[in-house]
């Protein structure tokens, strides 16, 4: 034998020491090593190394170490987190929640507060991803997708598709049991009881409901869509149309044709797609001409295809003759690199970035931006608990010492207060998810896609939620907690000072301006809104909307209804047009200047006096001409804008004529002043005033009366007299305009509630911080007291730091409100808008300022009136 | 008091008693692998005597560091009155059921 022992493998030692902790193992190591030193001399090394893992394994799973870990821990609960601990910890949890109410209630609710946006994300996110789930072929479905490649090397993908793309998988691939092309754009104005309503749908290949499991309610599916010309409606669009009467076989009559219901379905639920109608694509083959799509293979916006493959078929087999087929696409459009690839029905929504894509418009950016918005509300809540948790130390550090001293290690400490915060926010879940269910019903009205969500509250929703509360509850006490459990014993019991939770540290102080900075923000969005709002109300759009009464009017002889409506006294003039200024346009049509290039206009139909009724200001030239139409010349008024773009297309500016799309011929005789004909959300567009009285939709009446309610019944009486039929309706212009800014009073809407959150929060923050700095300096203020200080001395000495702060918070906030709402937001949500006023910023800071003040001022009051002498005796 | 002695625990015991003063761990693995010719591994060995010991039959103490172990002490292991008579139950019991026995037990 050599001299020195042989060194037993170093890993196995490690793996016991590491396993063994602090138990008690002189006896086994030696037994191990005296062992290994036998073997080592009589087997040679590999051989008692072998035997050595051996024993060490044998060691580690043996009753014994098992037994002399558990002796080695001086308490009981040590080594496994036993029930009864648990017990404890929930028990001082609640015990802590009902001592300290204000920093409970303060925490729950600004929890509750920020968590209730996340909620309503979440719902949504979920919804979304929920999508087509209940599609009985969802595996085997797949959207055909378009990727394009530009000169510049861009690769655009949009959700369309060629449609010849369709046939030819259905023609040239046996794998492919059936395809659905559906082309999108089939909105159709229905007529009904003398007016109109507009729907929006698609036209979709027979196939359809073999494809996809949307479920008819009456009519036969296979046959719904398959003559040109039928219809098949949704069920809330049959309520709507035909009330009590069987649908089926009835005619809706367009200004595409008259469609025969052949079917109606059940509401959509959970999809991707957003439609109202379904038209046979047939319908579309006749309606348009020109370019049959069956076989082109220019056209990909707007198209979709859907392939349904044959069970236990694979997705690369279908992508594999993709590729071929790009080949034959490529060939058709030769500057472009074309490369056509199929998704999952699962996947279609929502995207990482599509273009063109068909149904709901959710793709995951918008998804993204939306998260960080529930975020940037719950964040300020989590620094809150944060805050406060340890602003509280100097009271538990007694608490958490006495443990220390009893035996509890760092990771008990932890898990004790871990288990605190998430019990505070799964109370704080329960308090958020009435606020969420509110809120959900409010924001689901402003989604024009909530129609086909499915965010009724299932499962795994409320899963979802735990497990959220969970998470938060998590985040929210790690930090508090590593505090707390390196807390040295000894010095929390002495009582010394936590310098930490008398004065307020700097990241503390960070947290608060942010959260100060972003309170203001929202607070001056929402007065800039509110302020914008108001604007568009008030402003003069370039035309009178005031006592201005639209009636809509289709069915009905029109001369014969202006002329008796127009003899009511109270009328003082009367016209007409085919849509109402102040509100989105659709019509756009083409108009050719110069015999070869078109550009796209917006036209509009007038009756006589039109611009005059409404004050119009002309630039140039006359408009009282425009019934003076000739067959071969149409006498025409245009806007500004309008001359600017035909300027570009050489156009003869001394003739002033051009042709419209519809092929007469036009000649110009007034330019109006550019004035927002559409609302100031809107670019202005070229505009054409066409003279026609029979394409007009309503009749404007210019009133002037005391007793509107009467003159109004009094009209209706008269179109009562002209046509029984006929539906009246009538609703003054201001009324119309003010109903197409919906969007903004939406905003509005949206920006309060989230601006009330954020206040809310950050208020409750410095109500918490304030109260437990202000108790913390209980004895100081006292003595000051007692020295002699005045009471607006303690009030500047106790409000100091915090004003400091806020003034702070809005020296950031103000530049950046400033160059986000005038320069970004508003630009985009209102292009013609007035922008941010000083006024709107000075009382967003007024009211930021005075409710912050009101919560710092209530708690110091608090101490600075009470008797000093109690207060010195407090401690 | 919990639990029989098992026959496991009975080798161990017995064994102890053969190694008196000289009882502890290598020793008594040592020798049962001799003996008994078993596998036996430490872990194992030291489970039952932490057993023995719970129930009362042997106690133990630390005896002088060692150089062979790396400077290490021993624990010796020692059988209690409790452990001899519980061990005299069990031969007399055996005992008997041999004197006992119809079948005829001699090789």
């Amino acid at each position: 034998m050599k001299s020195g022992n042989p060194h037993p493998p170093k890993l196995a030692d490690r793996l016991l020491q590491w396993f063994a902790g602090s138990a008690y193992m002189e006896d086994l190591l030696g037994d191990l090593e005296e062992t290994y030193a036998i073997d080592h001399s009589e087997k040679g090394k590999r051989k008692a190394d072998i035997i050595y893992w051996q024993h060490v394994l044998s060691i580690i799973l043996s009753y014994a170490l098992k037994r002399r870990k558990k002796n080695a821990s001086y308490s009981s609960y040590f080594s496994d987190h036993s029930l009864s601990m648990f017990n404890n910890y929930f028990k001082i949890a609640f015990r802590n929640f009902s001592k300290h109410k204000f920093f409970t209630i303060i925490n729950i609710i600004g929890l509750a507060l920020g968590m209730s946006i996340s909620l309503l994300v979440l719902s949504i996110t979920l919804a979304i991803y929920k999508s087509d789930d209940l599609q009985a072929n969802k595996d085997r479905i797949f959207q055909i997708n378009t990727s394009i490649v530009d000169e510049e090397l861009n690769t655009k993908t949009y959700g369309s598709t060629f449609h010849a793309v369709g046939n030819h998988l259905e023609g040239k691939y046996p794998f492919v049991e059936s395809v659905v092309k559906i082309k999108n754009g089939f909105n159709p104005e229905i007529k009904h009881q003398g007016g109109e309503m507009k729907f929006h749908g698609y036209f979709a290949d027979p196939s359809f409901f073999e494809v996809f499991s949307f479920q008819m309610i009456s009519g036969n599916p296979q046959t719904a869509l398959l003559k040109p010309f039928s219809i098949v409606l949704t069920q809330s669009v049959a309520n709507k149309l035909f009330r009590d009467q069987d649908p089926i076989g009835q005619v809706v009559e367009t200004k595409m044709g008259s469609f025969s219901v052949t079917g109606v379905m059940e509401d959509l639920k959970q999809t991707h797609f957003l439609f109202d109608v379904l038209a046979s694509y047939q319908s579309f083959d006749q309606l348009e001409t020109i370019t049959n799509l069956k076989t082109d293979w220019n056209n990909y916006r707007d198209n979709y295809v859907y392939a349904l493959l044959k069970p236990e078929t694979t997705q690369s087999t279908l992508t594999e003759s993709l590729v071929q087929t790009s080949g034959i696409a490529s060939e058709f459009n030769p500057n472009q690199t074309i490369k056509l690839e199929s998704v999952a029905l699962k996947d279609v929504v929502p995207r990482w970035n599509i273009s063109n894509a068909l149904g709901i418009g959710w793709d995951q950016p918008s998804l993204i931006l939306f998260m960080s918005i529930g975020l940037l509300i719950l964040l300020p809540a989590v620094f809150n608990y944060t805050n406060l948790s340890i602003a509280r130390a100097l009271k538990r550090g007694k608490e958490i010492g006495i443990r220390k001293v009893v035996g509890a290690e760092k990771r008990q400490i932890k898990a004790q207060f871990i288990i605190e915060t998430v019990l505070l926010s799964v109370i704080s879940l329960v308090a958020s998810f009435f606020i969420f269910i509110q809120l959900q019903r409010e924001f689901l009205d402003l989604l024009r896609a909530s129609a086909v969500m499915d965010t009724s509250i299932d499962f795994a929703l409320i899963g979802t939620f735990i497990l959220f509360a969970v998470i938060i509850g998590l985040l929210a006490g790690l930090f508090p907690a590593t505090y707390f459990s390196r807390l040295n014993p000894i010095h929390t019991l002495k009582g010394g000072s936590l310098n930490q939770s008398a004065s307020i540290s700097h990241i503390k102080k960070g947290l608060f301006v942010f959260q100060f900075f972003m309170s203001l923000v929202f607070i001056i969005g929402v007065s800039t809104l509110t302020k914008e709002y108001a604007y568009v109300l008030n402003k003069n759009h370039g035309f009178e909307s005031e006592n201005t009464l639209a009636i809509p009017f289709i069915d009905i002889d029109k001369q014969l209804a202006i002329n008796e409506l127009g003899s009511h006294p109270d009328v003082k003039s009367i016209t007409t047009t085919s849509s109402l200024p102040g509100i989105p346009l659709s019509t756009m049509t083409g108009v050719t200047p110069n015999e070869i290039d078109t550009f796209s206009v917006k036209q509009i139909f007038i009756g006589d006096d039109f611009i005059e009724n409404l004050n119009m200001k002309l630039a140039w030239g006359d408009s009282k001409d425009l019934n003076r139409s000739t067959k071969n010349q149409e006498l025409v008024v245009v806007n500004e804008t309008f001359m600017k773009s035909a300027r570009v297309f050489n156009f003869r500016q001394d003739s002033l004529t051009f042709t419209s799309e519809d092929g007469s011929r036009c000649k110009i005789v007034g330019i109006l002043k550019d004035f927002n004909f559409e609302p100031l959300d809107q670019m202005i567009q070229p505009l054409v005033l066409r003279h026609s009285i029979s394409e007009s939709k309503y009749a404007l009446l210019t009133i002037h009366s005391s007793e509107i309610k009467k003159t109004i019944d009094e009209l209706n009486a008269i179109w009562a007299g002209i046509d029984q039929t006929a539906h009246f309706e009538s609703s003054f212009l201001d009324d119309e305009i003010e109903q197409a800014y919906h969007f903004l009073a939406v905003q509005i809407k949206f920006f309060s509630f989230l601006s009330a959150f954020a206040i809310s929060i950050s208020c409750l923050g410095l109500l918490g911080m304030v109260s437990y700095t202000t108790e913390n300096r209980t004895k100081e203020i006292a003595i000051r007291k007692i020295m002699g200080a005045s009471n607006k001395n303690l009030y500047y000495l106790l409000t100091n730091d915090f004003v400091k702060l806020i003034l702070i918070s809005s020296a950031i906030a103000i530049p950046f409100s400033y160059f986000f709402y005038d320069k970004l937001f508003l630009y985009f949500v209102l292009r013609y808008g007035n922008g941010l006023g000083v006024i709107e910023v000075l009382v967003s800071i007024v009211f930021l300022f005075l409710v912050g003040f009101a919560s710092i001022f209530w708690q110091t009051s608090k101490v600075a009136k009470t008797n000093p002498a109690r207060n010195l005796r407090y401690e | 008091m919990k639990g029989f002695i098992g026959e496991f625990e009975e080798l161990v015991l017995l064994t102890i008693c053969n190694l008196n003063k000289e009882a502890y761990g290598v020793a008594i693995l040592n020798d049962i692998i001799k003996r008994a010719n078993r596998k036996l591994s430490i872990g194992a060995l030291h489970s039952t005597l932490t057993r023995l010991e719970e129930k009362g039959y042997i106690t133990s103490y630390l005896g002088e560091p060692t150089n062979e172990r790396g400077g290490r002490r021993k624990r010796y292991f020692e059988p209690t009155q409790r452990a001899i008579q519980e061990l005299n139950n069990m031969k007399a019991l055996r005992d008997e059921l041999w004197a006992g026995s119809k079948v005829n037990l001699s090789l």
